[in-house]
C-alpha cells in the first residue's frame, strides 16, 4: 500500500498543547505606529521565542513613512529591547527580523496594494508562506475605510485556493452605532465575518478567559451562579493615568465610549453569560449577545438616574500634583467629556431578575486596576445576632489586572474562648501558582487570528448591541450639560457614584 | 560489609523527631514574621540512594519552590545499611513574590532511612503530604525491585531520567508494568523532556510547503547525541517512527513505513567532535540539524540535491537538571508521544 502524501506537517502531531498555526504574511498597516513598536512586534518576538509561531512566517509593515527594511528592522529591535516581556537574545532576534519587511505606500495609493500583492508573491516563494494573508489595520481609524477599499480592489481579500486571508480591526470599532455599522458594512465588503477578528484586547487577558473555567469547570460557582445568591456584581476598571497624549482621541470619545462600549460590556457577558452549546467561537458568542440583547435599555430620564459620569479636576496621584482635564494639553477648556462613569445596569433574564452590575471606570483615580467582584448575599441574620458580631457577606473576586487571580472572602472564626469573626481571605495568584509569567494578551490574540480561532475577538453583532445600548445613554446625556460631576484626581470618583450604589445598599470596593 | 555512607546534613535544616514534624513545622511557621506565607500546590518528593546528591537536590527544591510552591520531602534510603534508623529534618524555602516584601515560602521535611527503616518509605511519604494535593515522585536512578504498589498507586507524575538507568530496555518494561491499567500515573521521562528543543527544532525543519511532503520518502535517519546516551538518541528515533508511523524491522537496523519501504537509521557513534547532530536523508534532500556543546542556537541546514542549501538558526535553551524539571513540572497534562514514542523503540533497547 503505497503511503499517502502528508496534507500538513506529522512532526508537528501532538507537538504543542496547541497547534503551530499555518504559514503566513502578517501585513500590519500602520506599521509606524505606537501599537506596532509597543505591542504587536513584541508580542511576534515572544510567540518566536516560545517556539509557538512557524518558522515561515513574515511581517510585512506597511506605512507611509519612508524608509528601508533595514530601518525598519532596526527600529523594531529597539522597540522590542524596552517592550518585550522576556529578555531578548540578540541571535534569535536576528533570526526573527530576516522574516521582517518594509513597504512604503500612501494608503490611498492603489498602486501600492499592487506591489504589496507581488511583495507576498515573492515572500511565498522564498519563505512558503503559502499564500496565507493576516492583515492587520493598526493603522488610524479613518484610514480603514482606504485600506479595506484598496485591499479590496486589488484582490488581496480574496486568497488563493487552499489559502486564507483575514483582517484584523482594531479598536474602536466605530464611535457610535451608526458609525460602527458602516464601519462592519466596509469590513464585509472586502472580508467575509468568518474572515474578520475584532480585536479587544481584554479578552486576551488570562483571567479574562479564566472567567469561563472558573463558571464552568467549578461546580460549587456555577450553582450559586444566579439571583438567589448574588446580591449584585461590581466590574471596576481604575487608572491614575490621565489622558497621557491621547488627548485628541480621548476628548471625543470619553470613558463611555473608550472602555465600557467593548472592554467592560465584555466583561459583563462572560460574567453573566449563560454556558454555551460548546467552545467553538460562535455558541460563545452566541451567549454573549444574548446578555447584551438582555441588557435593561437604558433612555431619557433613566440614564440620569442609573449613571454617573465625572470629569477629574486638579488634584494629586501618587504624591505628585495633576492638573485638572480640562487643563491637559490638547483638551478643550470647556469640555464635557467624562473621564469616570459609573453605571447599574440590569440584565433582565431569569438568572439575573434583580441583580443589578455596577460598572465603573476612571481616569486619575488612586490606583489602577481591573477586577470583577461578586458580592454574594447576607445569610440570614439569626444565628449569630446575640453575639453582635456582624458577619461580612462573602465577595468573589477576579483581579484581570494587575496581579492576576481570584480571591474569595468569608468569615472565620478567630482563635480564642469567645466567638468572634472576621473576614478572611483565600487568594489565587496566577503568578505564584502556575510559576510563569502570563503571556501578553497580544501574543495571544495573533496567535488566535492566524490559527483562526475568532473565539476571543468580537463578532459584527456584539459590537453593534454594545453600541445600542451605549447610543442611548449618550443620547440622553447630549440634552444636559449640567450632570457633570467633578471629582478630585487622586479620588475614588464622585460623590454621585457613591449614591448610585448607595440606594443598593452597597459601597464600592476600594481596591 | 559495605562502606559507612559519608552523610552532610549540614543544610538539611533542624533536626526534628519523626513524631514531631508537623508541630514542628507549626512552630516553624508561628515564630515567623507575617511577611511569609506558606503555600503548596503540589507534593514534590525526590528519593534517592546517593547521599552526595542531598545538598544539589536541596538546591533544586529551593529553586523549584520558587515558581512552583511545594510540601518537598526529600528521602535519602540506604536499605543496605546495617543498623535501621530513621532521622529527619525541616527546612524553609522563601522567596519574594512580586514587587512587595510579601515572601511565599515551602516547607522541605528530609529523612534518612537506614536498614530496614527503608522499607517503611511508603509510610513516611503517606504520612507527611500535603492533603488533597497532586503527589509529584522524582525517582533518581534505577527503579527498585520489587515495586511496591502501595507507594506507586498513589503516585500522580512519576519522575524518572531514563538517561541515568543502567538496563533501560528492564527498567521501562518496569514502568509499563507500573501503570499498565492504571490511568492516573503521568509518566514523566526527563531525558524525553530534555529531547523537547530537538522535536520543536526538527519538525520546523518541515514546516516549509515544500519539505513536509518529502517526509513521506525519508530514506534514512542518523542521530548522533553525545551529551547522555543511547536511550535519548533512541526516543528521538522513536518520535520520528511514532509521527511517521514506521515500526521497527525485526533485528535489522530500519523500520519499515506503511508502504514497506525500508528506512535506515543509525545511532549514537558520535564522530561530530561534540556536536549532537540528526541527519534526515530523503527524496534528494537532506534536512540537518547541528548543536555545538556551548551552544544555544542550532544550526539547521536544508539541501536539496544540486538545487540549493538553506540555513537558519533556532532556538536551543540549554536546561541544567533544574531547568528540566521546571519544564516538567509546568507541563500539566499527560505525555501521549512518549508513550507511543516508547513503544516504537522498545524492541530496539536491547540491542
Amino acid at each position: 500500500m503505497p503511503t499517502e502524501p502528508f496534507q500538513s506537517n506529522p512532526l508537528r502531531d501532538g507537538l504543542n498543547l496547541r497547534s503551530i498555526p499555518d504559514p503566513c504574511s502578517l501585513v500590519i498597516f500602520g506599521a509606524s505606529g505606537d501599537l506596532t513598536h509597543r505591542k504587536l512586534v513584541p508580542a511576534l518576538y515572544n510567540l518566536a521565542a516560545d517556539g509557538a509561531l512557524p518558522q515561515a512566517i513574515s511581517v510585512v509593515g506597511f506605512a507611509r513613512r519612508d524608509k528601508t527594511s533595514e530601518v525598519f528592522r532596526k527600529e523594531l529591535g529597539e522597540a522590542v529591547r524596552k517592550f518585550s516581556r522576556q529578555a531578548v537574545n540578540d541571535e534569535l532576534w536576528e533570526n526573527f527580523s530576516n522574516s521582517i519587511t518594509y513597504h512604503r505606500s500612501e494608503f490611498d495609493n492603489p498602486e501600492g496594494y499592487v506591489s504589496l500583492a507581488r511583495h507576498l508573491e515573492e515572500i511565498d516563494a522564498a519563505r512558503g508562506t503559502r499564500g496565507n494573508r493576516l492583515f492587520y489595520l493598526a493603522a488610524a481609524p479613518d484610514q480603514f475605510e482606504v485600506i479595506l477599499e484598496n485591499l479590496r480592489k486589488s484582490g488581496l481579500n480574496k486568497p488563493a485556493p487552499g489559502s486564507w486571508a483575514r483582517v484584523i480591526v482594531e479598536k474602536p470599532f466605530g464611535t457610535d452605532l451608526p458609525s460602527a455599522r458602516r464601519l462592519n458594512d466596509l469590513v464585509e465588503s472586502a472580508f467575509d465575518e468568518s474572515q474578520t477578528y475584532r480585536i479587544d484586547h481584554y479578552l486576551g487577558k488570562e483571567t479574562a478567559q479564566n472567567i469561563m473555567v472558573m463558571r464552568f469547570a467549578n461546580a460549587i460557582f456555577e450553582a450559586m451562579w444566579n439571583s438567589r445568591y448574588i446580591d449584585h456584581v461590581q466590574i471596576t476598571a481604575s487608572e491614575p493615568l490621565g489622558v497621557e497624549g491621547r488627548a485628541g482621541y480621548y476628548d471625543k470619545s470619553g470613558a463611555l465610549r473608550d472602555m465600557v462600549q467593548n472592554h467592560l460590556l465584555q466583561l459583563l457577558c462572560l460574567t453573566a453569560m449563560e454556558p454555551p452549546a460548546g467552545l467553538d467561537a460562535d455558541s460563545i458568542r452566541d451567549e454573549k449577545v444574548k446578555v447584551l440583547r438582555s441588557l435593561r435599555p437604558l433612555a431619557g430620564e433613566e440614564v440620569f438616574r442609573h449613571v454617573v459620569r465625572a470629569q477629574y479636576g486638579a488634584g494629586g496621584v501618587n504624591g505628585k500634583r495633576v492638573a485638572a482635564y480640562r487643563d491637559e494639553l490638547n483638551v478643550n477648556p470647556e469640555s464635557n467629556t467624562e473621564t469616570y462613569v459609573a453605571l447599574e445596569v440590569n440584565v433582565d433574564n431569569w438568572r439575573w431578575a434583580g441583580v443589578p452590575f455596577f460598572i465603573r471606570v476612571g481616569k486619575r483615580l488612586p490606583k489602577g486596576g481591573t477586577e470583577i467582584a461578586v458580592q454574594f448575599k447576607s445569610v440570614p441574620p439569626v444565628l449569630f445576632r446575640a453575639t453582635g458580631e456582624s458577619v461580612d457577606d462573602n465577595v468573589l473576586v477576579i483581579r484581570i489586572q494587575p496581579d492576576e487571580g481570584i480571591s474569595l472572602r468569608m468569615c472565620a472564626k478567630m482563635p480564642g474562648s469567645s466567638l468572634r469573626i472576621e473576614p478572611v481571605k483565600m487568594d489565587f495568584h496566577y503568578g505564584t501558582s502556575f510559576g510563569k509569567a502570563t503571556p501578553e494578551a497580544y501574543e495571544r490574540l495573533l496567535l488566535d487570528a492566524m490559527s483562526g480561532d475568532a473565539t476571543l475577538f468580537a463578532r459584527r453583532d456584539e459590537v453593534e448591541e454594545a453600541w445600542k445600548f451605549i447610543d442611548a445613554i449618550h443620547e440622553a446625556w447630549s440634552t444636559r450639560a449640567n450632570d457633570l460631576a467633578i471629582y478630585s484626581a487622586g479620588a475614588w470618583g464622585p460623590s454621585e457614584a457613591d449614591e448610585l450604589i448607595k440606594r443598593h445598599g452597597a459601597t464600592w470596593r476600594r481596591l | 560489609m559495605e562502606a559507612p555512607v559519608t552523610f552532610d546534613a549540614s543544610r538539611l535544616g533542624i533536626p526534628v523527631e519523626i513524631g514531631r514534624i508537623d508541630k514542628e513545622l507549626g512552630k516553624l511557621w508561628e515564630s515567623s514574621d507575617d511577611s511569609k506565607t506558606r503555600a503548596s500546590l503540589i507534593n514534590f518528593v525526590i528519593h534517592t540512594g546517593d547521599p552526595a546528591s542531598l545538598a544539589a537536590d536541596t538546591e533544586i527544591i529551593s529553586t523549584i519552590a520558587a515558581k512552583h510552591a511545594c510540601r518537598a520531602i526529600l528521602i535519602f534510603s540506604n536499605p543496605g545499611a546495617p543498623e535501621s534508623s530513621a532521622q529527619a529534618w525541616i527546612n524553609a524555602h522563601c522567596h519574594q513574590t512580586g514587587k512587595g516584601d510579601r515572601q511565599l515560602c515551602s516547607e522541605q521535611i528530609t529523612f534518612r532511612l537506614d536498614g530496614e527503616s527503608a522499607h517503611a518509605l511508603p509510610n513516611i511519604v503517606f504520612s507527611h503530604l500535603d492533603s488533597d494535593l497532586p503527589l509529584c515522585l522524582w525517582w533518581q536512578g534505577d527503579l527498585p525491585e520489587p515495586l511496591d504498589d502501595t507507594l506507586w498507586a498513589w503516585v500522580d507524575r512519576l519522575i524518572y531520567d531514563s538517561a541515568e538507568w543502567t538496563n533501560p530496555m528492564h527498567q521501562f518494561s518496569m514502568v509499563r508494568h507500573l501503570t499498565a491499567g492504571r490511568k492516573g500515573t503521568v509518566l514523566c521521562d526527563l531525558n524525553w523532556t530534555r529531547l523537547q528543543p530537538w522535536r520543536y527544532a526538527l519538525a520546523s525543519l518541515f514546516d516549509h510547503a515544500a519539505a513536509f511532503p518529502k517526509l513521506a520518502k525519508v530514506e534514512s535517519v542518523e542521530i548522533d547525541l553525545n551529551h547522555n546516551s543511547r536511550t535519548s538518541a533512541l526516543l528521538l528515533l522513536g518520535w520520528f517512527a511514532c509521527q511517521l508511523g514506521w515500526t521497527a524491522n525485526g533485528s535489522a537496523s530500519e523500520f519499515l513505513t506503511a508502504d514497506s519501504r525500508r528506512v535506515a537509521f543509525r545511532i549514537g557513534e558520535n564522530t561530530n567532535h561534540g556536536r549532537n547532530a540528526a541527519l534526515i536523508r530523503c527524496d534528494e534532500a537532506e534536512f540537518e540539524l547541528a548543536l555545538g556543546v556551548d551552544s544555544d542556537f542550532f544550526e539547521a541546514a536544508i539541501r536539496i540535491s544540486g538545487v540549493s542549501e538553506s540555513r537558519q538558526i533556532l532556538p536551543a535553551p540549554r536546561r541544567n537538571m533544574t531547568d528540566t524539571l521546571l519544564a516538567e513540572l509546568s507541563r500539566a497534562g499527560r505525555h501521549p508521544l512518549y508513550t507511543k514514542s516508547l513503544e516504537k523503540i522498545l524492541p530496539l533497547l536491547g540491542r
